[in-house]
C-alpha cells in the first residue's frame, strides 16, 4: 500500500471545483474531475419498500426513472445516481444485484435515447456489528457486504463506495464525553486499521470487474460529532471538538485512497477537501443542497473544490415541485451548472473564493475546511504519512493551530466551551507518546474497560 | 482580486454572526446558578457528594461515598440526598444551556458508579420512580441517541433498561412482559428502520400487551409516520424523555395525551408540535 508522504498539489490555489489531479472516467464515458462538476442525486427508499425484494427493486427503478426524466427535462448534460443501500439490501446480496441491474437499465435507456451521460454509484451498507466477540472480519454480515459489492459490480454499477464504521464504538464514547484520546484512537487508529482491511478487499473486487473503486468517508464518526455539534445554539458537542474530529477523519478517509480507491469519494465525507489536497482524487461533497437530509454550517464553502455536488439523501416522496428525485436533482443540477458556467467563463477561482468566504468564519468546522486550511492540514498529515497514528495527531494539532490563529487574529469567535475544549484537546495531544505501539497498548486497556462494545480482536490488536 | 484581498475586504458581520458567542453571559460557577442553589443540599456529606457529581469528579465522588458508607450513613440517603441532587443540578444546567453533553455523560458516569457502590451495601437495586425500556429499532446500529436517553432517564430517577441496538420486536415484547415498564423509547436513524416501530406495536397488540406510550425518535424518523399507529408518541429531544415519563407517572398521561400536550409536558416550544 502506498502511503501519501507528499502533497499531489503544489499549492492551495491550484485546487478548484471540477478539476482533480487524477480524474476518473466510467465505462459509459462520464468523467469526474476532468474540468466539469457532476450533480449527484441520492434518494432513500420509502418505508415499506424493504418488505420484499420485488418492492425494493421497483422502488429503486422508480427513483432512477424520476431522476432521469427530470435531468432530461432541465437539460443536464450529465448526472450521477447514487444508491445507498439499506441493511436489507446488503444482508441479501441478490437484492443488491437486482436493484443495481434495474437502475442501470434505466440509466442506459436514457443515455441511449438522449445522450445524457449517467453513472450509478452503488453504496452497500456496512452492516457489520461491532460488539465484543462479533467476529467483525469474518462474520456472515461481513461476507454479505463483500458479496453485495460483487453483485453491484456484476450488475453494472459504475462506481462502488461504502461508509465503513470501524472504531465507532470508541469514537462515540469520545464524542459524547469530550475525550480527545478516544477520538484519536477510534478514528485515527481503529478506523484506519479497519478501512485498510475493508478496502484491500473492495479494490480487488472492483478491479476484477473493471468498476471504479470510489471511496469511503468518516461519516460514522466525524459526522456524528458534526450532527451532535448541530447549530450555533446546540449544546451536545463542542464545535471545536467536532472540527478536530474532522481533521482526524481526513487522516482516516485517506486510507481508502491509499488502498486504491480512485474517487469520487463519498459525498458525506466533509473531510474530502483535505483528502483531495493530499491525493488529487476527485471528491463528492454536499452542503446547501443537502438541507433535505441535515443542517451544516458550511453550505457554500464545502462546494469550493468539489468534483461532484450531492444532496446527501432525501425520503422518496412527493414535494410540491415533484418527486424528491426530481426536485433535489434539479437543485444539485443547477448548482453544478453555476460552477460549470464559471469554469467555461474562466471565473471559477472567483466563485471558489466566494463559496469559501461565505462560510469561512461561520464556524470552526467550516474554517478548517476552507481550501487553504484544508491544504495546511493535508501538509501536516503527509509529514507523518507513513504512520496513521502520528498523522492523526498532526492533523488534530494543525486543526487546533488554524482555529487558534483565527481567534488571535480576531476573525473567529469562540464560546468558552469551544475555547476550553480546544485547549484541553491540544494539551492532551501534546502529551501523547510518539510511539504508536505504546499509545495503542494503553488505549486498548483503557477503552477495552470503558467501552462495552470495543474488542481489540476485531482490529487484530491482541 | 486575490482570495486574501477579498477576505480582508469583507465585513464579516454582514455574512455570519456567531450568536452562541453573542448570547454567552459572564462566566459563573455551576453551583452559583440560582436554580442549582435551590437543588443542592446544605448538609454534609451530601453537599460535598452532590458537588462532586456536579463537577463530574468520579474519583472523589466514589471516595466520599465509600467514606460515608463506612461512617454508617444509609446508602438510600446518600443516593437520594447526595447523588441524585447532584445529577438533578447537572440536568438543570444542561437544559438551561450552561452544561453540555460531555458534562452530562461524565457526571452520569460518576453518579452510576457511586450508585453501584451504595447498592452493593444495600444488597439490592435502589428504588426508582419507575422502569423505562429503551431499544434501537431492528436493523439499526446507531445507538448514540438511545445512550443519551438512558443517561437522561437515570439522571431523572428512572430505572432505564437498555435492550441495545438492532432489537427485534419479539425481544421488546419479552422486555415488556418482564419489566412492565411505565414508558418505552425506540430510536432509529434510517427511514427504513423506523418501520420496526409498527412491528413492535403489532407484536404487543397480538400479545394483548399495552404500555402507556412508546416514545419514537431519531435521525430520519418522521412524526407523521410515528403517529400513523397507536401507542406511540414522536419524541423530539433526548432530554424530553424523563419529562414524558414524569407526565405518565404523575398525571396518568398516555400516548394520546402526550401527542396533544407534548410542548406543555416538556415545558418548551417544540416546532414539530406547533399548530
Amino acid at each position: 500500500m502506498k502511503r501519501f508522504t507528499k502533497m499531489e498539489y503544489e499549492s492551495p490555489d491550484e485546487m478548484c471545483f471540477g478539476f482533480a489531479k487524477h480524474p476518473v472516467k466510467t465505462r459509459n464515458g462520464l468523467e469526474v474531475g476532468a474540468g466539469y462538476v457532476n450533480p449527484i442525486i441520492k434518494v432513500a427508499p420509502k418505508e415499506g419498500s424493504e418488505n420484499s425484494k420485488e418492492s425494493m427493486v421497483s422502488e429503486c427503478r422508480n427513483i432512477a426513472i424520476s431522476a432521469c426524466q427530470r435531468a432530461v427535462n432541465i437539460g443536464l448534460p450529465s448526472f450521477i445516481l447514487e444508491q445507498e443501500h439499506i441493511a436489507q439490501q446488503t444482508a441479501n446480496p441478490d437484492w443488491a444485484g437486482e436493484c443495481t441491474q434495474a437502475q442501470v437499465e434505466v440509466l442506459e435507456h436514457f443515455q441511449d435515447e438522449y445522450g445524457i451521460k449517467t453513472a450509478l454509484k452503488a453504496t452497500p451498507a456496512d452492516i457489520r456489528d461491532e460488539e465484543k466477540g462479533s467476529t467483525y472480519r469474518t462474520s456472515e454480515q461481513y461476507q454479505n457486504v463483500m458479496e453485495s459489492i460483487e453483485q453491484c459490480c456484476e450488475n453494472g454499477a459504475s462506481i462502488i463506495c461504502i461508509e465503513t464504521t470501524g472504531g465507532k464504538s470508541v469514537s462515540d464514547y469520545g464524542i459524547s464525553r469530550g475525550d480527545p484520546r478516544a477520538l484519536l484512537f477510534g478514528i485515527g487508529v481503529l478506523g484506519s486499521i479497519d478501512m485498510e482491511f475493508m478496502w484491500t478487499e473492495i479494490v480487488k473486487i472492483c478491479d476484477k470487474h473493471n468498476v471504479i473503486p470510489g471511496g469511503d468517508t468518516n461519516c460514522s464518526q466525524s459526522n456524528t460529532a458534526m450532527f451532535l455539534a448541530g447549530g450555533l445554539l446546540d449544546k451536545d458537542c463542542s464545535h471545536t471538538f467536532a472540527a478536530i474530529a474532522r481533521g482526524i477523519g481526513a487522516a482516516n478517509s485517506l486510507v481508502a485512497v491509499e488502498c486504491g480507491a480512485k474517487g469520487p469519494l463519498k459525498d458525506c465525507g466533509y473531510e474530502n477537501p483535505i483528502v483531495k489536497a493530499i491525493s488529487g482524487v476527485p471528491i463528492a461533497t454536499e452542503g446547501k443542497n443537502a438541507v433535505c437530509a441535515h443542517s451544516d454550517l458550511m453550505g457554500n464553502l464545502i462546494a469550493g473544490i468539489c468534483d461532484c455536488w450531492s444532496n446527501e439523501s432525501v425520503y422518496h416522496r412527493e414535494e410540491m415541485g415533484g418527486t424528491t428525485p426530481e426536485v433535489w436533482l434539479q437543485a444539485t443540477g443547477f448548482e453544478a451548472a453555476l460552477m460549470n458556467t464559471s469554469i467555461e467563463t474562466g471565473k471559477h477561482k472567483d466563485l471558489r473564493d466566494l463559496y469559501t468566504l461565505t462560510d469561512k468564519y461561520r464556524d470552526p468546522q467550516a474554517l478548517i475546511l476552507a481550501y487553504d486550511n484544508a491544504y495546511r492540514i493535508g501538509e501536516a498529515i503527509v509529514e507523518y504519512g507513513d504512520d496513521p497514528y502520528r498523522r492523526s495527531i498532526a492533523a488534530a494539532l494543525e486543526v487546533c493551530n488554524i482555529i487558534t490563529e483565527a481567534v488571535e487574529a480576531k476573525k473567529m469567535q469562540l464560546t468558552r466551551f469551544e475555547q476550553d475544549s480546544l485547549e484541553s484537546a491540544m494539551r492532551s495531544f501534546k502529551k501523547l507518546p510518539d510511539d504508536s505501539a505504546k499509545f495503542i497498548k494503553r488505549a486498548n486497556r483503557r477503552y477495552g474497560r470503558k467501552v462495552e462494545d470495543f474488542d481489540p480482536k476485531n482490529y487484530e490488536l491482541n | 482580486m486575490s482570495y486574501k484581498d477579498l477576505e480582508e475586504k469583507m465585513n464579516q458581520e454582514k455574512i455570519a454572526i456567531r450568536y452562541n458567542v453573542v448570547a454567552e453571559g459572564a462566566a459563573m460557577k455551576a453551583e452559583d446558578y440560582p436554580e442549582v442553589k435551590e437543588i443542592l443540599p446544605e448538609e454534609e456529606p451530601f453537599r460535598t457528594i452532590s458537588l462532586e457529581i456536579l463537577y463530574e469528579d468520579k474519583i472523589n465522588a466514589l471516595k466520599d461515598v465509600k467514606k460515608a458508607l463506612d461512617e454508617g450513613i444509609s446508602p438510600i440517603e446518600i443516593i437520594n440526598n447526595g447523588l441524585m441532587k447532584g445529577i438533578d443540578a447537572v440536568s438543570t444546567l444542561y437544559t438551561k444551556g450552561v452544561y453540555f453533553l460531555p458534562d452530562l455523560m461524565l457526571a452520569g458516569d460518576a453518579m452510576m458508579e457511586s450508585v453501584k457502590e451504595c447498592e452493593s451495601v444495600l444488597g439490592r437495586k435502589s428504588d426508582t420512580k419507575g422502569t423505562v425500556v429503551c431499544f434501537v429499532a431492528e436493523g439499526d446500529p446507531h445507538d448514540i441517541g438511545k445512550n443519551l436517553i438512558l443517561m437522561f432517564l437515570r439522571a431523572g430517577g428512572y430505572e432505564a433498561i437498555d435492550l441495545g441496538r438492532d432489537v427485534p420486536a419479539a425481544k421488546v415484547v419479552e422486555a415488556v412482559k418482564e419489566y412492565d415498564p411505565i414508558f418505552m423509547t425506540g430510536t432509529a436513524l434510517m427511514t427504513t428502520t423506523m418501520t420496526a416501530f409498527s412491528k413492535v406495536v403489532d407484536a404487543l397488540e397480538q400479545e394483548g400487551l399495552e404500555v402507556p406510550a412508546i416514545g419514537c425518535g431519531g435521525g430520519a424518523v418522521r412524526k407523521d409516520y410515528v403517529e400513523s399507529m397507536p401507542m406511540t408518541v414522536y419524541g423530539v429531544e433526548a432530554y424530553h424523555t424523563p419529562k414524558l415519563a414524569d407526565a405518565i407517572l404523575n398525571d396518568n398521561k398516555n400516548w394520546e395525551d402526550l401527542r396533544k400536550e407534548y410542548s406543555d409536558v416538556v415545558g418548551e416550544f417544540v416546532s414539530e408540535y406547533a399548530s
